[in-house]
Order: structure tokens, then C-alpha cells, then sequence
């Protein structure tokens, strides 16, 4: 609103106004004036008129009497009568007329006096014609005083008339003249409003402009305001001028999580600590009231429910009379850019350890609560005081500078590390707290904050563990993860020949010189963490040192250990000598074993081998002389070469199975996947000459793959079919064969058969070497078929077994590990 | 002419076996024989006292030798230009896989187990000679002097 403008305006129209109605009065005036001066003018003429009318009146009675004179005639008097009358009217009438001018009243006396003689004097010559006739009458009138008389009363009335005259050209003479000022008053009226409404209207049109301009800018500005006020980083906020807030920028809504509904008018005070609200309002009240800017400083709560601290301003807006329209008002947030000493203050307070602040000189310069708590102490019990009263040693000698290093240098060898010390109470209790030291600069030179920790529990908890490791029975070194020894029991004194002392502070690597510090450094690929997650749980072997330089295998377990100073690792360390020595002689005889078999087989294999050429010679000679000379010799020599050959091919058949025996582990090849059907139908295929003479019906049920040396698969089932189909008492031999699975999740073959059935005295019998249950007459055979099937089941790592009773065939059992792929 | 056979076998039991059952079964063959590596290359050179010795169509070769064993004699054959054309039938008592490989790998022409059994033997050698003297064709002999890769006709 464009205040100015508008009185401008309205000054004008008063103006204007003021002007016509001036104007208009002015002309009211003249125009008064005028038709005064006019009627003066009539009246003058009037007065001339009757002066005139008088004269003419009086003539007319003159006449009349005169008439009467003559004639006697009644008309003639009453004429004249007549005439008095009117004389007389109008003698009245002049001195109405001339009331004002006290000059011409005193001439009308004089002519009145004058008309009135003369009136006599007619009369008298009426009186004269009537009392005495004609002759009397017309003598009296030529007396001539009528005559006179008359002339007389024309004088007098010159005489007014003249004054009237005078007048009558004075008033005209103003009556012009009014005519001409009203005129020009009107004139210059009229011009002077045309002009202030000229003023008026262009004044009007300019402001006209200057407003819309103002609007648009205003609507401009309104628009670019709130975009403004809403992207500032402070709050923003518009109250009217009673301090009613109507307004808050999207920045206050966003901190506080509150609605405009909440928050109008005086709702505010809602997010405002309870501590500060009634100083605030009080004081912003007073600005309201008083219209100064407003500034103060107090916590707000935000949507967490945390308070920061705010600067806050508002400014009032005045309109062009200086009354203040409204307020606009900003809060800024200075938590973090707080004075640091308040800032500091709060800190303190806030933090959980116990604070104390001390001077270099050693005096407690500011503690927190906490402190006051662990202590038992008031505060100003101790503000001032020197630390010493209750940190009775070690903590005023490690600040105070002395000629060898300043503070500064005294406290940079504290800062960051934990100092043990003890700590006495206002009631003289001691107890261990830990403190952890840090510069402050303050105005006044440097302070130390020592962050006072009560060890009590931990130190407990400590004795506990120190108990602990004390009892274990293995011994037990706890380390750091810079690797340096922080506690050890008395089983590890003993394991490494050393002194406790001797060995806390050292790095480990003094007593496990390789494998155990490593392990818990952090490196560029691992944090400690990760690294000891790796190793926890898990023995580690590794080579210990004793004090003497002697070395020893140990085997270590690691469990992290959490305390106040960092992680630390236990380590649990057994002296492994003796197993090692047991696991190296384990060793060295299965080593032996393993080569004395390895010789076994190879001497076994030798020994069948060479022993088949002359048993060969021996066999063949002998069959040659049975052959050449039989019927040359006599019959005991028949009968003597036929024991011999017999002999001699027993003991190749021998040889050859013990041959085949001894191959089965030296000959053997790894175990891999094979396909037991397969082998199955290799074996019945090597049967086939005996399979196809006994008629023999050999099934099974699909067979799995399993882990083994194909050739020895086939022999073990061509060795137990081959049995299947020798032991029978001449039926037709059926033989099934089916693997299921044992719990073990391994394969358990079956093959069944219907052929004699073995007695169970024998069950273990069977599969000794050369072992026969039948006489050579009945059944051929070495006695060794059994005997390499369990040889090579063994190999496999399975077992066999078998089910049998007389005359109820058997069930051969054998188990073996499954292979990996399907068969 | 007789096929000129050489066995290479150190045993003399064995030998005569051999020799009886060649007698068996076939007369048109001079069987020559070496007891050891040594003489078996000696004769196929023809060295020192087998100058005279003639090229043998046949050689039968028991791995287990002295001085040098037959495997060694097999290669020896094997790489000789002049000899390797010569069919070499190892004849052992040894039936290991190793060996069996091993002789093939150096080029044998075949690989025979002798049998335990005198029968077995008997039928084996008469087996020999069907197959190897009888079915087979051997390279000329004069062609087989001559250090020709290709054997051509002469």
C-alpha cells in the first residue's frame, strides 16, 4: 500500500475540493454581492422612480386641485385624494428605499415636509374653491405659491435625485466591479481546480505505476522470498506485530518435526528446553512489546529428541508511519561452532569417564560430575585444589614441566596411553583407576583433561583371569597385538626356563621366534581381527625357545581376549616334544613297514617267479620221462614219476597263487571310479568255460560305481563266483548278485549262491591262506582264492564277511566305497 | 632251406625243452641258440666265433638274462637297421604287465608266457610254428642283409 501516494491523492481531492467549494463560494459571494449591488442599483432607481412618481403624483394632485379649482369636480378630488395617497405611499417607500443612507432620509424629511406644504396648500385651494369658488381658487393658485411650492418639492427631489444618481453610478460602478472580480474569481477557481486535478491525476497515474511496479516486484519478490527463505541452512520465521509467529520456513518444520498448526502463534515454546523457555519468551515478549531486535541464544529440540543450540534474531518491519507491521526472525545453528570453552564445558559433562581438568602447575581447573561421583567430592571441593589430593602419586609429576622437557613434551610421551594409578576418595578409600591423558590449549596456557576410569571391576576381573591362567595346566602367555608378552603363568615360566619378569614387555618372538607374532599383525590384507579369526580354534605347530637357547615343538591355540587397552591374544602353549617324538617314530615304523612290505612284495614276487623255472624243469623233465619211457619202466616207476609230476604241478599251481596273492598290494593300482557291473561281466566272461560246463545262471541287480582297481574288482568276483560255481553237489549253480547301501554310506556287495554252504566253525578259516575245507579229490584248488579276495576287499579299505550254514549255499558280504560318478 | 631259428635262453632245461618240442613239430628248423645278451648279439653280428652264423628268421627271447639282459637285446634289435626287421618273439615265464608293456614298447614283435605245464609248452611252441613259420611271410633272407628300409624283392 502506497501510503504516501494515497494522502497525496487524498490532499488532492481535499484540495480540490477545498478549491470548488472555495470556488464555489467565492461566486456564491459575488453573486451576493452583485444582486446586493444590483438591487442597490434597482433600489436607486427605485428611489429614482418614486422620486419621479412623487414629483408626478404631486403634479397629478397640482393638477387636481387645480382641477377642483376650475371645475369643482369630485373626480377632481378624489384625484387628488388619490394622489395624496399614493404621494404619500411612496414618500413611504423612498424612506424604506433610502433607510440606509442617513443622508438621503434627511433630504426626504426635507421633501416630505416639503410634499406635505404643498399637499397643504392644494388642499387649501381646494378648500378655497369650495369655500369661497372659482374665483378664490384660481386667485390662490395665481398666487403662484403652488408654483413654488412645487418647485420646491422638484428640488428637493433633484437633490435626491441627485444623491441617488451619485449612487446609483457608485453602485453601478461596484456592481461592475463585483461582476468582474466574481468573474475572475471564477475564472481563476475554475483554473486552479482544473490544475490541482491535473496534479491529482497525473500524481495518481505515477503512483499508480509506482505501485503496480511495487506489486509486481512484491509478487516477485514474495515468490523469490519464499524460495529464499526455505533454502537457507537457518530457520526463518514471520510473526505479526503482537508476536503471534504465522509463518516458519521448511527448515524449522524439518528440524523440529512439527506442523505449522503446532507451531503458530506462540506454540513454539513446545521445542524449546524447559530450562530456557521462560527467559525466551519473556525476553522476546519484551522486544515484541518494545519493537528493539530481538537476539538470544538457547537449545531447540529437534525430531530426535536431541537439543542444539541455536542463535536466534528477529528484526521488526516497519510501515512508512513506523509502526511495526510485522517481525521476521532467524535462528542459527551454532552447536558445533560454539565458543569452544562451553562447547568443552558440555563435553565434560556429558562424558561418562570422569573429567578433570588440571593447570600445569597441577591444580584441578574443571571436573565433571562423573568425577565428582567417583570421588565422593562437591565440586568447589576441588576446583583449585591440586590433583594431588585425589591422585595421591603419578599423575601432577608426568604434567609438570622440568628442565629436562617442557609440558608439552611431558604430556605428548602420556597422551593416548592408559596410566595406572591409584585414586583416593574423599573418605580416603583408594581404589586403581586407568587415566588417559590429552592436551587442551585454553587462553591461559595448556591444560591437561585426564579421562579418569575406575579399574576396580576390571582389576577383579583381572585377578580372576590371572587366577585363571595361574591354574591352567598348559602354559599360557598372553600377548598383545604389537606381539609383546603382557601376562604369562607360572607353567609357562616353567616351559621356558624364564622368570616372569624376565619375559613381560618382551616381544613373543623370544620364546616362538617364527610364526607367532606374525600371525596376529595386521597387515595391508587383514585387520588384527580378520587375522585372528583365521588362527583361533585351530593347534598351530610351531618351534618354541627356551631361555637356555634350546628349542622344543610346540603347539599353540589362540583366543582373542578383549580389554580396555585393545584386543589381546591368549595362547594356550603345549609342549608337543613327546608327541612329536611318538608321530616321528609312528612315522619312521610306518616307514619301515611300509618298505618291509614293499620288500615283502617284491621278495614274494621274486621268490614265485624264480621259483617257477625249476619248478618248471622239474615238472616238465618229469612229465617228458613219464611221457617217453611209460610202459619202458616198470609200474613203480609209473606210479613214482606220476607222484612227482603231480608234485611238481601242485607246487607251480602254488606258486602261481601265491604270486597272484602278492600282487594283489604290490601290483595294485589306485583306487578309481569303476564301474562294478562292468567288472562283473569281466569276470563272468574269464568264467565263461566253466560257467557255460556247470550251466550256471549268474544275475544281479543293477550295480553301483565304486572306488576301486578294476583288474582286482574282476578277480574278486571271479574268484567268489568261481567258488560259487565249483561248490555245488552237481545241481545247476545260481548265483545273485546286489550291492545296498551300508550306514556308512559305503556299498555292501552280496553274492548269494545255492551251492554247498559252509559249516561257521570254518567262517574265519576260509579266508586264510591255503586254507581248503575239502580234499583235493573232491574239489580242486589251492586253498588261496578266499584268501586273495580278502586281500584285495582290505585294499580296498572294505571287509568281507560271510553267510553261511551246510547245504544252504552261501552269502559272500563285502563292502566298498562309493565312486563319484554314476555308473 | 631250414628256418634258422635263434633262442636266446639261459637255461639249459629250457633249452632242450624247446628243442624236444621243435623236434615235435617241425624238422625244417636249425634251432641256434645263445645262453646270454652277449652271445645272442655276438651271433646277430656275427662276431668272434659266429662269423660263420647265419641270419636267423626268428628270434625267440627269454627276458631274463645274464650279463645282458633281454630287454637290452630286444632294443639292441630294435635299433639295429640290419636287425630290426628280424620278427623277435619274447618267450619268458614272466607274464607282468611291465614287462608285457615294456617288451612292446621296445618293439617286440609279440609277447608269449610260457606255460607252466609240459603241454601247455608243447602246444605253445607248436603254436609258434603255425604262426610264425608257417602263416607268417618272412622277409627274404637276402634282402634282409641288406640294410634296406623298405624290404624289396631281391
Amino acid at each position: 500500500m502506497n501510503s504516501g501516494g494515497d494522502r497525496r491523492v487524498r490532499l488532492a481531492y481535499v484540495s480540490a475540493i477545498l478549491i470548488l467549494a472555495g470556488v464555489g463560494a467565492l461566486s456564491y459571494l459575488s453573486m451576493v454581492r452583485t444582486d446586493r449591488s444590483e438591487r442597490w442599483v434597482r433600489h436607486t432607481h427605485e428611489v429614482l422612480i418614486d422620486l419621479q412618481e412623487l414629483v408626478i403624483s404631486l403634479r397629478g394632485v397640482q393638477s387636481n386641485s387645480r382641477g377642483f379649482a376650475l371645475a369643482g369636480e369630485e373626480s377632481y378630488r378624489e384625484s387628488f385624494l388619490a394622489g395624496v395617497g399614493a404621494a404619500r405611499r411612496i414618500e413611504v417607500e423612498i424612506r424604506g428605499l433610502t433607510a440606509d443612507n442617513p443622508g438621503q432620509q434627511q433630504r426626504l424629511r426635507a421633501l416630505e415636509a416639503l410634499v406635505e406644504q404643498k399637499v397643504r396648500h392644494a388642499q387649501l385651494v381646494i378648500g378655497i374653491r369650495e369655500s369661497r369658488g372659482l374665483q378664490a381658487a384660481a386667485d390662490e393658485i395665481r398666487t403662484g405659491t403652488g408654483e413654488k411650492l412645487m418647485r420646491g418639492v422638484e428640488s428637493a427631489v433633484s437633490l435626491m435625485r441627485g444623491e441617488e444618481t451619485r449612487l446609483l453610478v457608485l453602485r453601478e460602478a461596484e456592481v461592475k466591479r463585483h461582476f468582474g472580480q466574481t468573474r475572475m474569481a471564477v475564472i481563476l477557481g475554475t483554473l486552479v481546480g482544473l490544475l490541482i486535478a491535473a496534479t491529482a491525476a497525473w500524481s495518481i497515474r505515477r503512483d499508480r505505476l509506482t505501485r503496480e511496479t511495487a506489486e509486481k516486484a512484491k509478487r516477485l519478490g514474495e515468490g523469490s522470498f519464499l524460495a529464499l527463505a526455505n533454502n537457507i541452512s537457518q530457520f526463518a520465521w514471520m510473526a505479526d506485530e503482537k508476536g503471534y509467529i504465522f509463518w516458519y520456513n521448511d527448515r524449522w518444520f524439518e528440524y523440529t518435526g512439527t506442523t505449522l498448526e503446532e507451531m503458530a502463534g506462540w506454540g513454539w515454546q513446545a521445542v524449546h528446553h524447559p530450562d530456557h523457555v521462560q527467559r525466551v519468551v519473556d525476553k522476546i515478549k519484551k522486544c515484541f512489546d518494545s519493537g528493539e531486535v530481538w537476539e538470544d541464544t538457547f537449545p531447540l529440540r529437534g525430531r530426535d529428541g536431541r537439543y542444539r543450540l541455536f542463535l536466534s534474531k528477529a528484526v521488526p518491519i516497519h510501515d512508512t508511519d513506523g509502526k511495526v507491521l510485522r517481525w521476521f526472525g532467524t535462528n542459527t545453528d551454532i552447536t558445533d561452532s560454539r565458543d569452544l570453552g562451553s562447547r568443552y564445558r558440555g563435553l565434560l559433562e556429558a562424558a561418562p569417564d570422569a573429567m578433570v581438568v588440571v593447570d600445569t602447575a597441577g591444580n584441578i581447573v574443571l571436573l565433571n560430575v562423573q568425577a565428582e561421583k567417583q570421588f565422593g567430592y562437591n565440586r568447589d571441593e576441588l576446583v583449585g585444589q591440586p590433583v594431588k589430593n585425589i591422585i595421591p602419586e603419578g599423575f601432577a609429576e608426568r604434567i609438570v614441566a622440568d628442565d629436562l622437557r617442557s609440558t608439552a613434551d611431558a604430556l605428548a610421551q602420556q597422551i593416548g596411553t592408559g596410566i595406572e594409578l591409584v585414586a583416593r576418595r574423599k573418605d580416603m578409600t583408594e581404589f586403581p583407576i586407568e587415566i588417559m591423558l590429552s592436551p587442551l590449549e585454553s587462553a591461559g596456557g595448556i591444560l591437561v583433561t585426564a579421562a579418569i576410569r575406575d579399574i576396580s571391576a576390571r582389576r577383579a576381573a583381572e585377578g580372576r583371569y590371572r587366577g585363571l591362567l595361574e591354574a591352567a595346566p598348559d602354559a599360557m602367555v598372553v600377548v598383545d597385538i604389537a606381539g609383546n608378552i603382557v601376562l604369562l603363568n607360572a607353567q609357562a615360566e616353567k616351559q621356558f626356563g624364564y622368570n616372569r619378569n624376565e619375559l613381560l614387555g618382551q616381544p613373543v618372538k623370544n620364546i616362538v621366534p617364527e610364526g607367532f607374532a606374525e600371525r596376529l599383525v595386521a597387515d595391508d590384507l587383514r585387520s588384527t581381527e580378520e587375522a585372528l579369526a583365521q588362527q583361533i580354534g585351530t593347534g598351530i605347530e610351531l618351534v618354541a625357545r627356551r631361555k637356555d637357547g634350546s628349542e622344543f615343538p610346540i603347539e599353540i591355540m589362540l583366543s582373542p581376549l578383549e580389554s580396555e587397552g585393545g584386543v589381546l591374544v591368549t595362547s594356550a602353549i603345549r609342549d608337543i616334544s613327546a608327541r612329536k617324538e611318538a608321530e616321528l617314530q609312528l612315522l619312521l615304523k610306518v616307514q619301515e613297514l611300509n618298505r618291509s612290505n614293499e620288500e615283502l612284495g617284491q621278495f614274494a614276487y621274486i621268490a614265485s617267479h624264480d621259483l617257477q623255472e625249476p619248478l618248471r624243469m622239474v615238472a616238465s623233465y618229469t612229465q617228458l620221462l613219464s611221457r617217453r619211457y611209460k610202459g619202458k619202466l616198470d609200474s613203480d616207476a609209473d606210479e613214482f614219476i606220476a607222484f612227482a609230476v603231480d608234485g611238481a604241478n601242485r607246487m607251480q599251481r602254488l606258486i602261481q597263487d601265491l604270486l597272484t596273492y602278492s600282487r594283489v598290494g604290490t601290483k595294485g593300482k589306485d583306487l578309481l571310479d569303476t564301474s562294478s557291473e562292468a567288472a562283473l561281466d569281466r569276470a563272468l566272461d574269464n568264467l565263461r568255460g566253466a560257467v557255460t560246463d556247470s550251466g550256471a545262471v549268474v544275475t544281479h541287480d543293477p550295480l553301483p560305481s565304486v572306488l576301486a582297481d578294476e583288474m582286482q574288482l574282476v578277480q574278486l568276483f571271479q574268484n567268489i563266483i568261481g567258488n560259487a560255481i565249483k561248490y555245488q553237489k552237481g545241481g545247476v549253480p545260481l548265483i545273485h548278485v546286489w550291492a545296498t547301501r551300508n550306514e556308512d554310506m559305503d556299498w555292501l556287495f552280496s553274492v548269494k549262491d545255492n551251492g554247498l554252504g559252509i559249516d561257521p566253525q570254518y567262517f574265519s578259516r576260509i579266508f586264510g591262506m591255503f586254507q581248503r575245507l575239502h580234499k583235493r579229490e573232491e574239489y580242486d584248488g589251492t586253498g588261496i582264492g578266499l584268501a586273495i579276495c580278502k586281500k584285495i576287499v582290505e585294499r580296498h579299505g572294505g571287509a568281507i564277511s560271510v553267510e553261511s550254514a551246510p547245504g544252504q549255499g552261501s552269502t559272500f558280504r563285502f563292502t566298498l566305497t562309493e565312486g563319484g560318478q554314476p555308473s | 632251406m631250414a628256418l634258422q631259428v635263434l633262442l636266446v635262453e639261459d637255461s639249459p632245461g629250457d633249452v632242450r625243452l624247446t628243442r624236444e618240442a621243435f623236434r615235435d613239430t617241425n624238422l625244417a628248423v636249425d634251432l641256434h641258440v645263445a645262453m646270454d645278451g652277449i652271445e645272442a648279439m655276438a651271433f646277430l653280428r656275427r662276431e668272434g666265433e659266429h662269423k660263420a652264423a647265419p641270419r636267423p628268421d626268428i628270434i625267440l627271447l627269454d627276458l631274463n638274462l645274464p650279463r645282458m639282459d633281454g630287454r637290452e637285446v630286444l632294443a639292441h634289435i630294435k635299433e639295429d637297421p640290419s636287425l630290426k626287421m628280424i620278427p623277435t618273439v619274447i618267450l619268458t615265464t614272466s607274464d607282468a604287465e611291465a614287462d608285457i608293456v615294456k617288451s612292446y614298447q621296445l618293439q617286440a614283435n609279440c609277447y608269449l608266457s610260457k606255460p607252466v605245464q609240459l603241454d601247455a609248452f608243447e602246444s605253445l611252441v607248436r603254436s609258434i610254428n603255425e604262426f610264425w613259420m608257417t602263416r607268417v611271410k618272412l622277409p627274404q633272407r637276402e634282402s634282409a642283409a641288406v640294410a634296406s628300409p623298405v624290404g624289396g624283392k631281391p
